[in-house]
Protein backbone atom coordinates (compact mmCIF):
# COMPACT_ATOMS: atom_id res chain seq x y z
CA UNK A 1 0.00 0.00 0.00
CA UNK A 2 2.79 2.43 0.73
CA UNK A 3 4.73 1.23 -1.87
CA UNK A 4 1.43 2.03 -4.55
CA UNK A 5 1.21 5.43 -2.49
CA UNK A 6 4.68 6.39 -2.88
CA UNK A 7 4.85 5.17 -6.87
CA UNK A 8 1.71 7.76 -7.83
CA UNK A 9 3.59 10.47 -6.30
CA UNK A 10 6.61 9.33 -8.23
CA UNK A 11 4.61 9.51 -11.10
CA UNK A 12 2.75 12.29 -10.81
CA UNK A 13 5.58 14.69 -10.92
CA UNK A 14 6.26 14.24 -14.57
CA UNK A 15 2.50 14.53 -15.25
CA UNK A 16 2.75 17.48 -13.38
CA UNK A 17 5.30 19.34 -15.40
CA UNK A 18 2.43 19.57 -18.11
CA UNK A 19 0.89 21.97 -16.56
CA UNK A 20 -0.10 26.29 -17.02
CA UNK A 21 -1.43 26.94 -13.64
CA UNK A 22 -3.03 30.32 -12.48
CA UNK A 23 -4.22 31.04 -8.89
CA UNK A 24 -7.66 29.57 -8.18
CA UNK A 25 -10.54 31.34 -7.08
CA UNK A 26 -10.73 31.57 -3.11
CA UNK A 27 -13.02 29.95 -1.11
CA UNK A 28 -15.00 30.98 1.45
CA UNK A 29 -14.34 28.91 5.12
CA UNK A 30 -17.57 28.11 6.57
CA UNK A 31 -16.98 25.80 9.10
CA UNK A 32 -20.41 25.73 11.76
CA UNK A 33 -18.05 27.39 14.68
CA UNK A 34 -16.12 30.79 14.22
CA UNK A 35 -13.20 29.82 12.32
CA UNK A 36 -9.80 29.29 14.90
CA UNK A 37 -7.53 30.01 12.22
CA UNK A 38 -7.90 33.09 10.20
CA UNK A 39 -6.92 34.21 6.70
CA UNK A 40 -4.57 37.22 6.69
CA UNK A 41 -6.83 38.36 3.09
CA UNK A 42 -10.12 37.04 3.20
CA UNK A 43 -11.54 37.29 -0.40
CA UNK A 44 -14.37 39.56 -0.86
CA UNK A 45 -17.71 37.99 -0.01
CA UNK A 46 -20.12 37.49 -2.83
CA UNK A 47 -22.93 39.12 -1.20
CA UNK A 48 -26.37 36.63 -1.74
CA UNK A 49 -24.36 33.82 -2.67
CA UNK A 50 -24.57 31.15 -0.49
CA UNK A 51 -21.42 28.28 -0.14
CA UNK A 52 -22.84 24.91 0.77
CA UNK A 53 -20.35 21.93 0.93
CA UNK A 54 -21.13 18.06 1.47
CA UNK A 55 -18.14 16.29 2.74
CA UNK A 56 -18.22 13.19 3.82
CA UNK A 57 -15.34 10.72 4.90
CA UNK A 58 -14.88 6.89 5.45
CA UNK A 59 -11.89 5.45 7.66
CA UNK A 60 -11.17 2.55 8.65
CA UNK A 61 -8.31 0.88 11.28
CA UNK A 62 -6.60 -2.14 12.70
CA UNK A 63 -4.67 -2.90 14.96
CA UNK A 64 -4.05 -4.78 18.60
CA UNK A 65 -3.75 -2.77 21.42
CA UNK A 66 -7.40 -2.29 22.09
CA UNK A 67 -8.13 -0.50 25.15
CA UNK A 68 -11.14 -1.95 26.38
CA UNK A 69 -9.82 -4.99 26.73
CA UNK A 70 -6.68 -3.28 28.61
CA UNK A 71 -4.36 -2.89 25.31
CA UNK A 72 -4.32 -6.15 23.78
CA UNK A 73 -7.57 -6.48 21.91
CA UNK A 74 -8.82 -5.52 18.84
CA UNK A 75 -8.73 -2.23 17.42
CA UNK A 76 -10.89 -2.66 14.38
CA UNK A 77 -13.01 0.15 13.60
CA UNK A 78 -14.99 1.36 10.67
CA UNK A 79 -16.45 5.29 10.95
CA UNK A 80 -18.38 7.13 8.11
CA UNK A 81 -19.36 10.78 8.70
CA UNK A 82 -20.87 13.07 6.20
CA UNK A 83 -20.58 16.44 6.77
CA UNK A 84 -23.20 19.38 5.37
CA UNK A 85 -21.78 23.11 5.67
CA UNK A 86 -23.33 25.86 4.81
CA UNK A 87 -22.41 29.77 4.82
CA UNK A 88 -24.76 32.06 3.91
CA UNK A 89 -23.89 35.43 3.59
CA UNK A 90 -27.16 37.71 5.02
CA UNK A 91 -25.87 40.92 4.14
CA UNK A 92 -22.25 43.25 2.87
CA UNK A 93 -21.26 42.59 6.75
CA UNK A 94 -22.98 39.32 8.51
CA UNK A 95 -23.20 35.75 7.90
CA UNK A 96 -24.50 32.41 9.25
CA UNK A 97 -22.93 29.69 9.00
CA UNK A 98 -24.18 26.17 10.08
CA UNK A 99 -21.92 21.80 10.46
CA UNK A 100 -24.66 19.71 10.20
CA UNK A 101 -23.49 16.04 10.03
CA UNK A 102 -23.04 12.71 12.27
CA UNK A 103 -20.81 9.87 12.60
CA UNK A 104 -22.00 6.43 12.13
CA UNK A 105 -18.90 3.35 13.18
CA UNK A 106 -18.73 0.41 14.24
CA UNK A 107 -16.09 -0.68 16.55
CA UNK A 108 -14.91 -3.97 17.14
CA UNK A 109 -13.19 -2.76 20.47
CA UNK A 110 -16.20 -1.28 22.11
CA UNK A 111 -18.34 -4.75 21.29
CA UNK A 112 -16.17 -6.60 23.95
CA UNK A 113 -17.01 -4.02 26.47
CA UNK A 114 -19.56 -7.00 27.36
CA UNK A 115 -18.18 -9.52 26.24
CA UNK A 116 -20.87 -10.43 23.64
CA UNK A 117 -19.50 -10.39 19.51
CA UNK A 118 -22.21 -8.29 17.86
CA UNK A 119 -24.00 -6.32 20.70
CA UNK A 120 -25.43 -3.19 20.75
CA UNK A 121 -22.26 -1.81 21.72
CA UNK A 122 -20.76 -2.72 18.90
CA UNK A 123 -21.75 0.88 16.83
CA UNK A 124 -23.21 4.06 17.33
CA UNK A 125 -23.95 6.95 16.10
CA UNK A 126 -22.94 10.81 16.86
CA UNK A 127 -25.04 13.44 15.45
CA UNK A 128 -23.45 16.96 15.90
CA UNK A 129 -24.94 20.53 15.13
CA UNK A 130 -22.74 24.00 15.05
CA UNK A 131 -24.01 27.45 14.26
CA UNK A 132 -22.35 30.09 14.26
CA UNK A 133 -22.80 34.11 13.26
CA UNK A 134 -20.22 36.32 12.20
CA UNK A 135 -20.41 40.04 11.37
CA UNK A 136 -17.69 42.56 10.06
CA UNK A 137 -17.69 45.44 12.36
CA UNK A 138 -17.86 48.95 10.96
CA UNK A 139 -13.59 49.69 10.66
CA UNK A 140 -13.92 47.03 7.89
CA UNK A 141 -11.27 45.21 9.60
CA UNK A 142 -12.51 43.57 12.66
CA UNK A 143 -14.93 40.38 12.57
CA UNK A 144 -16.62 39.59 15.84
CA UNK A 145 -18.43 35.90 15.37
CA UNK A 146 -20.36 33.80 18.11
CA UNK A 147 -21.15 30.12 18.31
CA UNK A 148 -23.09 27.08 20.11
CA UNK A 149 -23.42 23.84 19.06
CA UNK A 150 -24.66 20.49 20.50
CA UNK A 151 -23.43 16.64 20.06
CA UNK A 152 -25.27 13.31 21.02
CA UNK A 153 -23.96 9.94 21.02
CA UNK A 154 -24.95 6.70 22.88
CA UNK A 155 -22.97 7.51 26.34
CA UNK A 156 -21.82 11.10 25.18
CA UNK A 157 -23.65 14.59 25.06
CA UNK A 158 -22.18 17.55 24.92
CA UNK A 159 -22.56 21.78 24.14
CA UNK A 160 -20.69 24.37 23.67
CA UNK A 161 -19.93 27.88 22.87
CA UNK A 162 -17.72 29.75 20.85
CA UNK A 163 -16.73 33.35 20.42
CA UNK A 164 -13.71 34.62 18.65
CA UNK A 165 -12.45 38.34 17.84
CA UNK A 166 -10.64 39.28 14.44
CA UNK A 167 -8.21 41.96 13.54
CA UNK A 168 -6.63 42.69 10.36
CA UNK A 169 -4.08 45.28 9.59
CA UNK A 170 -4.75 48.24 7.40
CA UNK A 171 -2.24 46.99 4.84
CA UNK A 172 -4.04 43.36 5.31
CA UNK A 173 -0.98 41.68 5.66
CA UNK A 174 -0.78 40.99 9.11
CA UNK A 175 -3.62 39.31 11.15
CA UNK A 176 -4.35 38.61 15.06
CA UNK A 177 -7.54 36.27 15.51
CA UNK A 178 -8.20 35.08 19.25
CA UNK A 179 -11.06 32.81 20.33
CA UNK A 180 -12.45 30.48 23.05
CA UNK A 181 -14.67 27.39 23.27
CA UNK A 182 -16.11 25.98 26.22
CA UNK A 183 -17.31 22.66 26.19
CA UNK A 184 -19.45 21.02 28.52
CA UNK A 185 -20.12 17.49 28.62
CA UNK A 186 -22.36 14.70 30.13
CA UNK A 187 -20.97 10.74 29.90
CA UNK A 188 -22.81 8.59 31.15
CA UNK A 189 -20.59 5.48 32.94
CA UNK A 190 -20.67 2.50 31.09
CA UNK A 191 -18.22 -0.52 32.85
CA UNK A 192 -16.93 -3.37 31.13
CA UNK A 193 -19.35 -6.03 32.32
CA UNK A 194 -17.35 -7.98 34.87
CA UNK A 195 -16.92 -4.83 37.00
CA UNK A 196 -20.80 -4.28 37.14
CA UNK A 197 -22.13 -4.30 41.05
CA UNK A 198 -25.65 -4.67 42.09
CA UNK A 199 -25.25 -0.91 42.79
CA UNK A 200 -24.29 0.16 39.79
CA UNK A 201 -26.38 -2.79 37.80
CA UNK A 202 -25.69 -5.92 36.68
CA UNK A 203 -25.74 -8.05 33.33
CA UNK A 204 -25.23 -7.13 29.40
CA UNK A 205 -28.32 -4.94 29.79
CA UNK A 206 -27.39 -2.80 32.09
CA UNK A 207 -24.87 -0.31 30.20
CA UNK A 208 -25.85 2.66 32.84
CA UNK A 209 -23.64 3.14 36.06
CA UNK A 210 -24.51 6.38 36.71
CA UNK A 211 -23.33 9.95 34.95
CA UNK A 212 -20.15 12.02 35.37
CA UNK A 213 -19.02 15.44 33.50
CA UNK A 214 -16.15 16.73 31.82
CA UNK A 215 -15.62 20.35 31.03
CA UNK A 216 -13.52 21.71 28.06
CA UNK A 217 -12.21 25.72 27.67
CA UNK A 218 -10.26 26.64 24.86
CA UNK A 219 -8.12 29.66 24.12
CA UNK A 220 -6.74 29.83 20.58
CA UNK A 221 -4.76 32.54 19.31
CA UNK A 222 -3.79 32.76 15.55
CA UNK A 223 -1.57 35.37 14.34
CA UNK A 224 -0.55 35.49 10.61
CA UNK A 225 1.67 37.40 8.22
CA UNK A 226 2.40 37.91 4.95
CA UNK A 227 6.65 37.90 4.78
CA UNK A 228 6.80 38.21 0.95
CA UNK A 229 4.42 38.31 -2.66
CA UNK A 230 4.80 34.33 -2.40
CA UNK A 231 5.37 33.67 1.40
CA UNK A 232 2.94 33.94 4.25
CA UNK A 233 3.04 32.08 7.91
CA UNK A 234 0.78 31.54 10.99
CA UNK A 235 1.76 30.79 13.94
CA UNK A 236 -0.84 30.11 16.70
CA UNK A 237 -1.69 28.22 20.06
CA UNK A 238 -4.69 26.57 21.03
CA UNK A 239 -4.52 26.55 25.26
CA UNK A 240 -6.99 23.47 26.89
CA UNK A 241 -8.14 22.85 30.09
CA UNK A 242 -10.12 19.80 30.65
CA UNK A 243 -11.72 19.27 34.15
CA UNK A 244 -14.07 16.54 34.83
CA UNK A 245 -13.53 12.63 34.06
CA UNK A 246 -11.17 12.42 31.53
CA UNK A 247 -10.50 8.45 31.69
CA UNK A 248 -13.04 6.15 29.68
CA UNK A 249 -14.63 4.30 32.25
CA UNK A 250 -15.06 0.67 29.84
CA UNK A 251 -10.82 0.72 29.53
CA UNK A 252 -10.22 -2.06 31.02
CA UNK A 253 -6.54 -2.23 32.97
CA UNK A 254 -4.58 -5.27 33.86
CA UNK A 255 -2.15 -5.20 37.04
CA UNK A 256 1.08 -7.53 37.07
CA UNK A 257 0.15 -7.94 41.09
CA UNK A 258 -3.98 -7.99 41.19
CA UNK A 259 -5.34 -9.63 43.60
CA UNK A 260 -4.51 -13.61 43.13
CA UNK A 261 -7.96 -14.14 45.02
CA UNK A 262 -10.07 -12.78 42.25
CA UNK A 263 -7.72 -14.89 39.85
CA UNK A 264 -4.88 -15.37 37.79
CA UNK A 265 -3.43 -11.75 36.35
CA UNK A 266 -4.60 -10.67 33.50
CA UNK A 267 -7.43 -13.38 33.45
CA UNK A 268 -11.42 -11.49 33.12
CA UNK A 269 -12.15 -10.69 36.25
CA UNK A 270 -8.64 -9.01 37.15
CA UNK A 271 -9.35 -5.94 35.69
CA UNK A 272 -9.50 -2.20 37.16
CA UNK A 273 -11.56 0.68 34.84
CA UNK A 274 -8.67 3.14 33.33
CA UNK A 275 -8.39 6.09 35.62
CA UNK A 276 -6.73 9.36 35.33
CA UNK A 277 -6.49 12.70 37.03
CA UNK A 278 -9.36 14.74 36.54
CA UNK A 279 -7.72 17.49 35.22
CA UNK A 280 -5.66 17.93 31.85
CA UNK A 281 -3.78 20.85 30.52
CA UNK A 282 -2.51 21.43 26.95
CA UNK A 283 0.13 23.73 25.58
CA UNK A 284 0.09 23.17 21.56
CA UNK A 285 1.95 25.62 19.77
CA UNK A 286 1.86 25.26 15.90
CA UNK A 287 3.60 27.35 12.82
CA UNK A 288 1.86 27.01 9.16
CA UNK A 289 3.97 28.02 6.39
CA UNK A 290 2.71 28.61 2.72
CA UNK A 291 5.50 29.58 -0.21
CA UNK A 292 3.98 29.91 -3.20
CA UNK A 293 7.20 28.51 -5.40
CA UNK A 294 6.44 28.28 -8.65
CA UNK A 295 2.56 28.77 -10.76
CA UNK A 296 3.28 24.82 -10.96
CA UNK A 297 3.62 24.17 -7.45
CA UNK A 298 3.17 25.40 -4.09
CA UNK A 299 4.80 24.20 -0.55
CA UNK A 300 2.15 24.04 2.42
CA UNK A 301 4.16 23.23 5.68
CA UNK A 302 2.82 22.95 9.31
CA UNK A 303 4.73 22.20 12.54
CA UNK A 304 3.69 21.98 15.61
CA UNK A 305 5.41 21.41 18.96
CA UNK A 306 2.81 19.96 21.85
CA UNK A 307 3.08 19.41 25.40
CA UNK A 308 0.82 18.74 28.40
CA UNK A 309 0.42 17.70 32.54
CA UNK A 310 0.29 13.83 31.45
CA UNK A 311 3.51 14.19 30.74
CA UNK A 312 3.26 13.80 26.69
CA UNK A 313 5.58 15.64 24.57
CA UNK A 314 5.32 15.67 20.83
CA UNK A 315 6.28 17.05 17.60
CA UNK A 316 4.39 17.40 14.17
CA UNK A 317 5.85 17.92 10.95
CA UNK A 318 2.99 17.96 7.59
CA UNK A 319 4.13 18.69 4.13
CA UNK A 320 1.87 19.46 1.21
CA UNK A 321 2.91 20.10 -2.44
CA UNK A 322 0.02 21.12 -4.46
CA UNK A 323 1.00 20.47 -8.14
CA UNK A 324 -1.30 22.39 -10.50
CA UNK A 325 -1.83 20.01 -13.20
CA UNK A 326 -4.15 22.32 -15.43
CA UNK A 327 -5.60 25.69 -14.08
CA UNK A 328 -8.81 24.05 -12.82
CA UNK A 329 -7.44 20.37 -11.64
CA UNK A 330 -4.58 20.39 -8.49
CA UNK A 331 -3.11 17.18 -7.65
CA UNK A 332 -1.70 17.17 -3.76
CA UNK A 333 0.86 14.94 -2.20
CA UNK A 334 1.29 14.89 1.04
CA UNK A 335 3.28 13.37 4.16
CA UNK A 336 2.66 13.93 8.16
CA UNK A 337 5.44 12.78 10.63
CA UNK A 338 4.42 12.94 14.41
CA UNK A 339 5.77 11.98 17.41
CA UNK A 340 5.33 11.14 21.24
CA UNK A 341 6.29 10.56 24.52
CA UNK A 342 4.41 8.07 26.57
CA UNK A 343 2.36 9.75 29.33
CA UNK A 344 3.07 9.24 33.23
CA UNK A 345 0.10 7.03 33.81
CA UNK A 346 0.42 4.56 30.68
CA UNK A 347 1.87 1.52 30.73
CA UNK A 348 1.11 -1.48 28.39
CA UNK A 349 -0.70 -5.24 29.61
CA UNK A 350 -0.11 -6.68 33.28
CA UNK A 351 2.86 -3.53 33.16
CA UNK A 352 1.11 -1.36 35.95
CA UNK A 353 1.36 -2.14 39.75
CA UNK A 354 -2.16 -2.06 41.86
CA UNK A 355 -0.50 0.53 43.69
CA UNK A 356 -0.39 3.07 41.08
CA UNK A 357 -2.61 6.19 41.71
CA UNK A 358 -3.19 6.40 38.07
CA UNK A 359 -3.20 4.00 35.11
CA UNK A 360 -4.00 3.44 31.84
CA UNK A 361 -3.21 1.25 28.72
CA UNK A 362 -4.94 3.21 25.83
CA UNK A 363 -2.36 3.04 23.47
CA UNK A 364 -3.49 6.29 22.14
CA UNK A 365 -1.16 7.56 25.25
CA UNK A 366 1.78 5.69 24.51
CA UNK A 367 5.24 6.76 23.29
CA UNK A 368 4.97 5.98 19.41
CA UNK A 369 5.79 7.58 16.24
CA UNK A 370 3.43 8.04 13.27
CA UNK A 371 3.25 8.70 9.72
CA UNK A 372 0.75 9.60 7.07
CA UNK A 373 1.15 9.21 3.24
CA UNK A 374 -1.35 10.73 0.63
CA UNK A 375 -2.74 11.60 -2.33
CA UNK A 376 -5.67 14.37 -3.34
CA UNK A 377 -7.00 16.24 -6.32
CA UNK A 378 -9.40 19.40 -6.11
CA UNK A 379 -11.16 19.86 -9.78
CA UNK A 380 -13.19 23.30 -9.72
CA UNK A 381 -13.37 24.72 -13.37
CA UNK A 382 -13.95 28.57 -13.78
CA UNK A 383 -18.05 27.90 -14.22
CA UNK A 384 -18.46 24.87 -12.59
CA UNK A 385 -19.00 21.30 -12.70
CA UNK A 386 -22.95 21.77 -13.38
CA UNK A 387 -26.09 23.81 -12.75
CA UNK A 388 -29.08 22.48 -11.61
CA UNK A 389 -32.38 24.11 -10.21
CA UNK A 390 -32.72 23.44 -6.34
CA UNK A 391 -35.92 21.44 -5.14
CA UNK A 392 -37.00 24.67 -3.21
CA UNK A 393 -37.58 27.95 -4.99
CA UNK A 394 -36.19 26.92 -8.12
CA UNK A 395 -32.95 28.62 -7.90
CA UNK A 396 -30.13 27.70 -10.24
CA UNK A 397 -27.19 26.20 -8.18
CA UNK A 398 -23.78 25.62 -9.54
CA UNK A 399 -21.37 22.58 -8.71
CA UNK A 400 -18.59 24.71 -7.93
CA UNK A 401 -15.89 21.96 -7.06
CA UNK A 402 -14.70 18.24 -5.78
CA UNK A 403 -12.28 17.80 -3.61
CA UNK A 404 -10.86 14.21 -2.64
CA UNK A 405 -7.87 13.08 -1.05
CA UNK A 406 -6.95 9.69 0.40
CA UNK A 407 -4.53 8.83 3.07
CA UNK A 408 -2.38 5.85 5.01
CA UNK A 409 -1.85 5.81 8.29
CA UNK A 410 0.87 3.82 10.35
CA UNK A 411 2.15 3.85 13.63
CA UNK A 412 5.01 2.04 15.21
CA UNK A 413 2.58 0.18 17.70
CA UNK A 414 1.44 -1.81 14.98
CA UNK A 415 -1.76 0.80 13.89
CA UNK A 416 -2.79 1.46 10.38
CA UNK A 417 -5.36 3.45 9.10
CA UNK A 418 -6.87 4.35 5.98
CA UNK A 419 -9.15 7.22 5.21
CA UNK A 420 -10.65 9.01 1.98
CA UNK A 421 -12.95 12.18 2.32
CA UNK A 422 -14.32 14.23 -0.36
CA UNK A 423 -16.14 17.82 -0.07
CA UNK A 424 -18.57 18.81 -3.33
CA UNK A 425 -18.70 22.51 -3.47
CA UNK A 426 -21.59 24.33 -3.95
CA UNK A 427 -22.80 27.84 -4.78
CA UNK A 428 -26.46 29.39 -4.45
CA UNK A 429 -27.77 32.64 -5.34
CA UNK B 1 14.12 10.44 25.41
CA UNK B 2 16.95 10.85 22.47
CA UNK B 3 14.47 11.64 20.06
CA UNK B 4 13.50 14.43 21.93
CA UNK B 5 16.92 15.46 22.70
CA UNK B 6 17.01 15.56 18.69
CA UNK B 7 13.54 17.56 17.94
CA UNK B 8 14.51 20.08 21.00
CA UNK B 9 17.43 21.79 18.63
CA UNK B 10 14.81 21.54 15.51
CA UNK B 11 12.66 23.61 17.20
CA UNK B 12 14.97 25.97 18.44
CA UNK B 13 15.64 26.19 14.80
CA UNK B 14 12.57 26.75 13.52
CA UNK B 15 11.93 29.99 16.48
CA UNK B 16 15.28 31.14 15.24
CA UNK B 17 14.39 30.90 11.79
CA UNK B 18 10.78 32.37 12.06
CA UNK B 19 12.52 35.22 14.02
CA UNK B 20 14.92 35.61 11.42
CA UNK B 21 12.07 36.16 8.66
CA UNK B 22 9.66 37.96 10.29
CA UNK B 23 12.18 41.75 10.25
CA UNK B 24 12.40 40.40 6.07
CA UNK B 25 8.93 40.89 5.44
CA UNK B 26 8.06 43.36 3.10
CA UNK B 27 4.78 45.37 3.03
CA UNK B 28 2.68 43.69 0.49
CA UNK B 29 0.32 45.76 -1.49
CA UNK B 30 -2.96 44.42 -2.16
CA UNK B 31 -2.51 43.76 -6.11
CA UNK B 32 0.44 42.07 -5.84
CA UNK B 33 -1.36 39.16 -3.87
CA UNK B 34 -2.45 36.82 -6.92
CA UNK B 35 -0.36 34.32 -5.38
CA UNK B 36 -1.32 34.86 -1.81
CA UNK B 37 -4.51 34.46 -2.48
CA UNK B 38 -4.63 31.33 -4.15
CA UNK B 39 -6.50 28.39 -2.63
CA UNK B 40 -3.74 26.38 -2.06
CA UNK B 41 -1.68 29.22 -0.17
CA UNK B 42 -4.54 29.55 2.64
CA UNK B 43 -3.43 29.51 6.17
CA UNK B 44 -5.27 26.44 7.69
CA UNK B 45 -6.65 23.15 7.00
CA UNK B 46 -8.62 22.60 3.88
CA UNK B 47 -12.32 21.52 4.82
CA UNK B 48 -12.06 18.12 3.32
CA UNK B 49 -9.60 17.57 5.93
CA UNK B 50 -11.98 18.00 8.55
CA UNK B 51 -12.21 14.22 9.44
CA UNK B 52 -8.35 13.37 8.80
CA UNK B 53 -7.64 16.15 11.46
CA UNK B 54 -10.28 14.69 14.11
CA UNK B 55 -9.06 11.19 13.97
CA UNK B 56 -5.34 12.18 14.34
CA UNK B 57 -6.49 13.66 17.34
CA UNK B 58 -8.19 10.54 19.05
CA UNK B 59 -5.68 8.04 17.61
CA UNK B 60 -2.95 10.58 19.31
CA UNK B 61 -2.63 11.88 22.40
CA UNK B 62 -1.44 15.04 21.18
CA UNK B 63 -3.61 17.46 19.50
CA UNK B 64 -4.57 21.12 18.61
CA UNK B 65 -3.16 23.73 17.10
CA UNK B 66 -4.18 23.13 13.74
CA UNK B 67 -8.18 24.01 14.04
CA UNK B 68 -9.00 20.23 15.18
CA UNK B 69 -11.48 18.45 17.86
CA UNK B 70 -10.27 19.62 21.20
CA UNK B 71 -13.82 18.63 23.15
CA UNK B 72 -17.48 17.75 22.62
CA UNK B 73 -17.47 14.12 22.77
CA UNK B 74 -16.27 10.89 21.05
CA UNK B 75 -17.33 9.48 17.36
CA UNK B 76 -14.11 7.18 17.19
CA UNK B 77 -13.39 5.10 19.79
Amino acid sequence: MRFLLAAGLVLALPVAALAQGTPNPNRLDGSGVPAATPVAHPAPVSVGETDLDFISSYYQQNGDHGAVEGGIGTQHLTDVAPTIVLNVPLDSVARLTANVGFDYYASASTDRIDQVISSPSASDVRYHIDLGYARTLKDKRTILSIGGGASKEYDYQSFNLAGSWTHGSRDGNRELSIGGQVYLDRVTLILPVELRTAATGSGNQAHGSGFDNRQSYNLNIVYSQVLTKRLQMAVSTELVSQRGLLSTPFHRVYFYDSDRALGTPGTLGTAKTELLPRLRNKFPVGLRLNYYATDLVQIRGFYRFYNDNFGIRAHTFELEAPVKVSPFFTLYPFYRYHTQTASTYFAPWREHSIYDEYYTSDYDLSAFTAQKLGLGFRYAPLYGLGRFKTPFGGRVAKFKSIDLRYGHYWQTTGLTANIVSVDFGFVMP
Amino acid sequence: MRLSAFFRPVALGLLLAGSALLPGCVSVAAYQKAYLNDEDMKLATKKVETSEVNFESYREGAGGANGGKVGGGCGCN
